[in-house]
Parts: structure tokens; C-alpha cells; sequence
């Protein structure tokens, strides 16, 4: 038994939308970074560095 | 205050959740929400898979998160814990349960994953005692759980603890058979409440409609209404249906009442029920009727 076309094309779409949706989140919080200036990632390598001192 | 809240969900996801399913299905009992429905092969069923999870599947993921993931990606533990909070928690929200979104709307869409998921669809009823019921290969392999345990192992622990705790109590309001969304759609200054709710997450309404034993009624969707913590997914993509009303019954047209070790570990014990999906020679969709599909032109399947 197979999946009919229709909901084949379908899946497929969607599949592609929702490649778009997971990268959302993380597109919007490097937005948000370029915005504001935020470099959090330097704070937590610093707190690296401290921690082996 | 926040170490408070952070420990509320330290508790839901260890012992919390099973003790707050627990007293909503005593609850759900002994106001007669299961009906004449909860017989003896049922009871096994649903009690075998709500303990199931919690003794192979859990001990499984620690195995992935402690052993297996340091040895795969030996240097990127915690390389993103510098992501703030709501980023954090908004990247799981949407990997997690997107991905689920998936994997549940597959098992419905593709007729060869139907029979690992229809043990969760066979209950005749609606509440806590079949919210876990699922086929074991169904819960091994359920996708999100591993792609955000390895999301925590890349240091997105802190967020996940509190997203993992607030999806578990949405669909496990959604799964309930107390319809505690029906003020929201009742009393005047809830309903715009009710219809962001309805839109954002899964309800009662939605969900039971998922699980109807029908389309007929113009109320069941069992050909939608896939989303478990978002609903936002089915608004996207147009798989859901909201009526704001409860099928009149539930489960599947087809159901045979299979063994419980059959519908729980199919296909390595199959149904000794004649023309069942879980039987050695049964159909791979029972209700897919060929004559159906000539008239309408379109497959009876998505069950």
C-alpha cells in the first residue's frame, strides 16, 4: 500500500517549511545579537578561561 | 522565587508527572469517564506501557546522554551553553516538538508506520490510562527525545528542563478525559483566551478529535489535529480542525480488542484475531477499503 501523490507533494512541502522553522528561532536570536550588540558567546569563553586560572 | 519554580519542574520531570497522571486518572475513574470501556486486556495494555517508559526507555536515554554522546561528539559539550534563556528555551520548543509533530503525522500519513502507532489510537476512550499507550518500537524510537537530549548535552540542559516540563503537562491535559478547556469556550471574558489557547497548544477539543472513532460528525479528525504541545503546527500546515466540540466516541472503527502483547510489542508477537492490522496475514490499514477509494478517488487511509 502507498501513500497517495497528493499527500506525498504535500508532505514534502512541508517538510521544507518546516526546515524553515527550525532555523527560526536560532536566525532570530543572531538577529537579536547584530541588534543589540550581544556577544555571549565571549562572556562564556572567558568564564572558561577564569575557571582553568 | 525562581529556585522555586526551578524546582517544581525538577520534580515534574522525575516523579511529578507520573504522581499528577495518577491522581487525574483516579479522578477520571471515579467520576465513570472510562465507561464499561476499561476491560481486563485493556487495564494490561495500559498499565504495561505507562511502566514500560519509565524502566527501558529512560535508562536508554541516560545510556545515549552519558556514554554514547561524549564518545560521538567528544568535544562539544556544553559549547552552546552561552545561549540565553528564552533563545534556548524557544530553539527546544520548536526542535522538540516539531519533530514530534512529525513523527506522529508520518505514522498516520505513511501506511507501512501506521501499525506502530495504532496501538495508541485502538483505546476506546480518552484519559490518563491511555496517554502512554503506545507500541514499544513507537516509544524507542520517539525522534525528539533523542535530538534534545543531544541538544542538552550541547549545554541547552537549563531550558530543556523547563520546556520538556511544560509540554508534558500540556498533552497530558490534552490526552485527559476532564474537558477543562470547555470554559474558554463558555464564559464571555475567556473565550479570547480560548481562542489564542486552542490555536497555541493542544486542547482537549483538538486532541479528542484526533482520537475520534470518525470524521462524520463533521468533529473527529483522526486525518489531522497531529500537534502534541503546539497546535500552531496543524494551523500552519492545515492538518487541524477546530469545532470546540468532543467526538461522541473514540478509538477505531476496525478494532479487534488484539491481545495486549500484540498491540504492545507487534510485529514481534502478532494478533491471533482473524483480519486484524496486527495479525500475520491482516491488512497493513483495516479500514482502507478498495471500492471506497474507486468511488471517492482518494485512499481511505490516514487513520
Amino acid at each position: 500500500m502507498k501513500t497517495d501523490k497528493l499527500t506525498q507533494q504535500k508532505i514534502f512541502r512541508d517538510v521544507l517549511i518546516s526546515l524553515l522553522l527550525y532555523a527560526l528561532p536560532v536566525i532570530l536570536m543572531l538577529l537579536s545579537f547584530k541588534i543589540t550588540g550581544q556577544r555571549p558567546w565571549k562572556n562564556a569563553n572567558n568564564t572558561i578561561v577564569n575557571k582553568n586560572k | 522565587m525562581i529556585q522555586y519554580i526551578e524546582q517544581i519542574f525538577r520534580n515534574l520531570n522525575g516523579w511529578g508527572l507520573p504522581l499528577i497522571m495518577l491522581i487525574i486518572g483516579i479522578v477520571e475513574f471515579a467520576y465513570g469517564l472510562y465507561e464499561n470501556h476499561w476491560t481486563k486486556n485493556e487495564r494490561i495494555l495500559d498499565i504495561v506501557c505507562f511502566i514500560f517508559p519509565k524502566i527501558i526507555v529512560k535508562p536508554f536515554i541516560a545510556y545515549v546522554s552519558l556514554l554514547l554522546l561524549p564518545r560521538l561528539l567528544p568535544d562539544a559539550k556544553n559549547i552552546f551553553s552561552w545561549v540565553p534563556f528564552w533563545w534556548g528555551f524557544a530553539i527546544i520548543a520548536v526542535a522538540d516538538d516539531l519533530t514530534q509533530y512529525w513523527y506522529h503525522r508520518l505514522h498516520h500519513q505513511l501506511p507501512w508506520l501506521w501499525r506502530f502507532h495504532r496501538t495508541h489510537h485502538s483505546a476506546p476512550y480518552m484519559g490518563m490510562a491511555m496517554a502512554s499507550r503506545q507500541n514499544f518500537i513507537y516509544t524507542i524510537f520517539f525522534s525528539q527525545i533523542y535530538l534534545t537530549t543531544t541538544l542538552v548535552y550541547l549545554g541547552l540542559g537549563y531550558p530543556a528542563l523547563f520546556v520538556t516540563g511544560v509540554k508534558a503537562l500540556i498533552t497530558t491535559g490534552a490526552h485527559s478525559s476532564i474537558k477543562w478547556d470547555k470554559p474558554f469556550y463558555t464564559i464571555k471574558w475567556l473565550k479570547p483566551i480560548g481562542w489564542v489557547m486552542e490555536r497555541l497548544i493542544s486542547t482537549p477539543a483538538t486532541h479528542h478529535a484526533h482520537h475520534a472513532d470518525t470524521t462524520d460528525d463533521g468533529i473527529g479528525n483522526y486525518k489531522g489535529n497531529f500537534g502534541n504541545m503546539f497546535f500552531l503546527w496543524d494551523i500552519i500546515f492545515k492538518t487541524g480542525i477546530i469545532t470546540r466540540q468532543y467526538p461522541s466516541g473514540y478509538g477505531i472503527k476496525h478494532y479487534k480488542q488484539e491481545e495486549w502483547y500484540a498491540q504492545f510489542l507487534w510485529p514481534i508477537f502478532k494478533s491471533k484475531k482473524e483480519g486484524s492490522e496486527l495479525a500475520a496475514d491482516g491488512p497493513m490499514v483495516g479500514d482502507a477499503v478498495p471500492e471506497q477509494q474507486i468511488i471517492l478517488g482518494e485512499p481511505a487511509f490516514q487513520k
